[in-house]
């Protein structure tokens, strides 16, 4: 049997696009993925392929940035602020929710039973839908709307623990929300206030934010990614961040500032199903791949990526890596 | 000075003689805003200026000049205006809905792409040259629409933030410190302008006046300009620091202080119309720091927010006051942003093709100058520059743009020669 691991990550190969992809969705039955696109467009496409080709799926009139492929359908979020059920085959709309939130949709998660689809957006609001039907289920409402410097607040991201009970979102001002997901119910709140800048002197403004959210294989654990203080907000000139978290008690249990190496946000994290280590993946201009080790709590590797990696689309068995960025579709292994 | 003091002021300048004399009122009592004879002076001759600075570089495709659609464009949507046919960001809905004030000029190239540089074109009208000293936007207003005698300052500029502080100070140029700008940094309002609490009113009138008795004896038999400008100078003084309370929002209203809303932006543009109404002819609230290398659309959504609530806010005052026809506002940065869109989804500077709004007084309102093409990255019609963009704002306020300065016996032509102001957004 073939080893799998960080220190066997390589790129296999990367496909250059004039667009910026976001979002990444990998596609089981047809072992291809599915990219959201700046240019409002979703591709269908097998990046193995000697040819790759990219098959179009039209409907949303703004960047695609949620993408779940459930059992009968793929279903997309945009910052149109709308959310589409498609025909994986036809490729054709089975059911549009137009304004599904008032503002920019971020994101968008399947509960690991498949049978629902979590959506956050800039309205602040998680809102969880039948996955099969489209139906509208429930919303979460707590995070604040204004920040404390009076600007618009942004919702970035939201997950599910593995074992269905629990959700967390998370926001511009750096707090992360524990949701019970049966009742709705608000757990607790969390946060992590290094990866959110208010620049009070020489910008007046802000940067940064909790960009991703994932918990772990066992539930109790939930990592959040971001970036950390930054000097000059212009850019993104401060190191990846993330930091973990104890659901039940909200100790803070594992903290990686990043180095040089690392500079920039980090959009995705992915643990591996053992629990033993995660992947972390962002970057600024360029872009970056990282693993950490949870036990003793220290980088394993750091690899550079050709692009800024937005999101990353991982096979089960761990052993490949789709990674969709600005500019390129990229596919690594972890194969030795 | 004492009281037993055989050579007191009061005697010296005999109570009858100058009782009645020197400034008009108590440093603490002009209300200049509370004079109807003041106010409806105002409205039938002065014009003013009020420029809001968007420091930094702010997107002409996050603002006034969207590309939905296009890979350039971003992810933000076009909407409608109340101008049939104009569309702007979806970014700013209120000001969506006041287009009928503002003419759009989407078609500036003006070449330099440095913070320095971009700065000092956009605050001069023109490129510096090293034998001369112009003066900026700000001085020749406070030259052209002040008055000699004015109790207000003639060019206030806010500029809180430190980033390109340096690269917005006014300059008076050969117009000489007259016209320099009260330069506001830390602080909503001038410091030091208040009368010491040791000095009491009437003790501050009477040095006005003995200064004044003493001035005039001095000058008898003798012919200065210096002397003149130093009477001048001095009469300014007690105007000026009778000019505190316009520096204070807690003076208006609370419904008009929630109006504008909380932020620092906010309230300075709620000074600068305090000061406008006043008799202020030019000032310049400056918003920084729009720099988005990274994140560009986050930073927009931000502030652009903020620029669409606030300017609208600003144009309703203007209008209910009966003040809008004679004030001209202005949004102007040192440069555009570029098209492309970079790694950190940023933008970065751009010259080459970007806009700038003119709305109020003498502005055509509704109107859509130039044009780019559909990614943003050239002018594709009505290509103009700082000195036209220069020469419009001050034909729009009745100044003549071909009028000349003299420095020695060399003519100083207001705006570059040859240039003429885009007269389709002129009424």
């Amino acid at each position: 049997m073939a080893e799998i691991g960080p220190k066997f990550f390589k790129e296999v190969k990367q496909i250059t696009r004039a667009d910026i992809l976001l979002r990444i969705s990998y596609q089981k039955s047809m072992q291809s993925v599915y990219v959201g696109s700046s240019d409002a467009k979703i591709y269908s496409v097998d990046p193995l392929a000697d040819k790759p080709e990219f098959h179009e799926f039209q409907g949303h009139t703004s960047y695609v940035m949620g993408l779940v492929d459930t059992e009968k359908h793929l279903v997309s979020g945009s910052y149109d602020r709308s959310l589409i059920w498609w025909d994986k085959e036809s490729r054709e709309i089975v059911r549009r929710v137009e304004d599904a939130h008032d503002r920019w949709i971020r994101n968008i998660f399947l509960s690991p039973d498949g049978q629902t689809v979590l959506s956050v957006g800039d309205d602040m609001v998680c809102k969880l839908w039948d996955a099969k039907s489209g139906e509208f289920v429930r919303e979460l409402v707590s995070h604040q709307k204004i920040t404390p410097n009076h600007f618009p607040n942004m919702l970035y991201a939201t997950a599910v623990s593995p074992d269905g009970n629990l959700i967390a979102t998370v926001d511009r001002i750096a707090k992360i929300k524990i949701w019970d997901f049966k009742t709705g119910e608000e757990v607790t709140e969390l946060e992590a206030p290094k990866c959110y800048t208010w620049d009070s002197e020489k910008r007046i403004h802000s940067i940064g934010g909790i960009r991703s959210v994932c918990f772990s294989p066992d539930s109790k654990s939930v990592a959040v990614g971001g970036i950390g203080p930054i000097g000059n907000i212009d850019h993104l000139e401060s190191p990846g961040r993330v930091e973990m978290f104890n659901v039940a008690s909200g100790e803070k249990t594992h903290e990686f500032e990043g180095d040089k190496n690392v500079i920039g946000l980090v959009e995705q994290i992915v643990f591996h199903p053992s629990g033993k280590w995660l992947m972390a993946v962002g970057g600024k201009h360029t872009g970056w791949v990282q693993f950490l080790d949870l036990e003793k709590k220290e980088v394993i590797r750091q690899v550079d990526a050709p692009m800024h990696v937005h999101q990353v689309a991982v096979t089960d068995d761990f052993g490949t890596v789709y990674g969709a960025g600005h500019g390129k579709l990229i596919v690594w292994s972890l194969v030795n | 000075m004492t009281l037993q003091n055989s050579f007191s002021r009061r005697r010296f300048l005999g109570q009858s003689a100058f009782a009645g004399t020197g400034a008009a009122a108590s440093v603490m009592s002009l209300d200049i805003l509370k004079s109807e004879a003041f106010s409806k002076q105002l409205k039938q001759k002065g014009k003013r200026v009020l420029l809001l600075w968007l420091a930094g570089g702010v997107s002409q495709l996050e603002t006034f000049d969207p590309k939905p659609g296009r890979l350039t464009g971003g992810p933000f949507q076009a909407i409608q205006t109340a101008v049939p046919g104009v569309e702007i960001s979806e970014l700013m809905p209120k000001m969506a809905m006041r287009l009928k004030h503002t003419a759009i000029i989407r078609s500036l190239n003006t070449k330099i792409g440095d913070h320095g540089g971009g700065s000092r074109l956009m605050h001069l009208g023109r490129r510096d040259e090293p034998n001369l000293s112009y003066p900026d936007m700000g001085s020749v207003m406070a030259r052209e629409l002040g008055r000699l005698d004015s109790k207000v300052p003639d060019y206030v500029t806010f500029y809180t933030a430190t980033e390109g502080r340096g690269n917005a100070v006014g300059r008076p140029g050969f117009l000489g410190s007259r016209y320099a700008p009260m330069f506001l940094t830390t602080d909503n309002k001038p410091q030091n302008l208040g009368r010491l609490e040791s000095i009491s009113d009437l003790d501050h009138r009477e040095r006005a006046d003995l200064r004044r008795a003493l001035s005039a004896r001095f000058a008898q038999g003798r012919v200065s300009p210096a002397l003149g400008s130093h009477n001048v100078a001095y009469g300014r003084v007690r105007g000026l620091m009778s000019s505190e309370a316009l520096f204070d929002i807690t003076r208006e209203p609370k419904s008009i202080q929630d109006k504008y809303g909380p932020s620092l932006f906010a309230q300075q543009t709620l000074v600068a119309r305090r000061l406008i109404e006043a008799g202020t002819p030019f000032v310049k609230v400056s918003r920084a720091w729009w720099d988005s290398h990274g994140q560009n659309f986050e930073t927009h959504l931000e502030m652009v927010t903020e620029l669409d609530h606030v300017m609208s806010t600003l144009l309703d005052d203007l209008e209910e006051r009966g003040l809008l026809e004679d004030t001209l506002v202005i949004t102007l940065s040192e440069f555009g942003r570029t098209p492309t869109i970079n790694g950190s989804l940023g933008r970065d500077h751009f010259a080459r093709a970007w806009s700038a709004t003119l709305s109020g007084c003498g502005i055509r309102g509704g109107t859509v100058f130039g044009s780019t093409d559909e990614d943003g990255q050239h002018v594709k019609d009505g290509e103009v520059g700082a000195a036209e963009l220069f020469a419009t704002i001050y034909a729009a306020v009745g100044i003549d743009p071909h009028h000349e300065y003299y420095v020695g016996s060399r003519p100083v032509p207001l705006v570059d020669i040859g240039t003429d102001a885009i007269s389709e957004v002129l009424v």
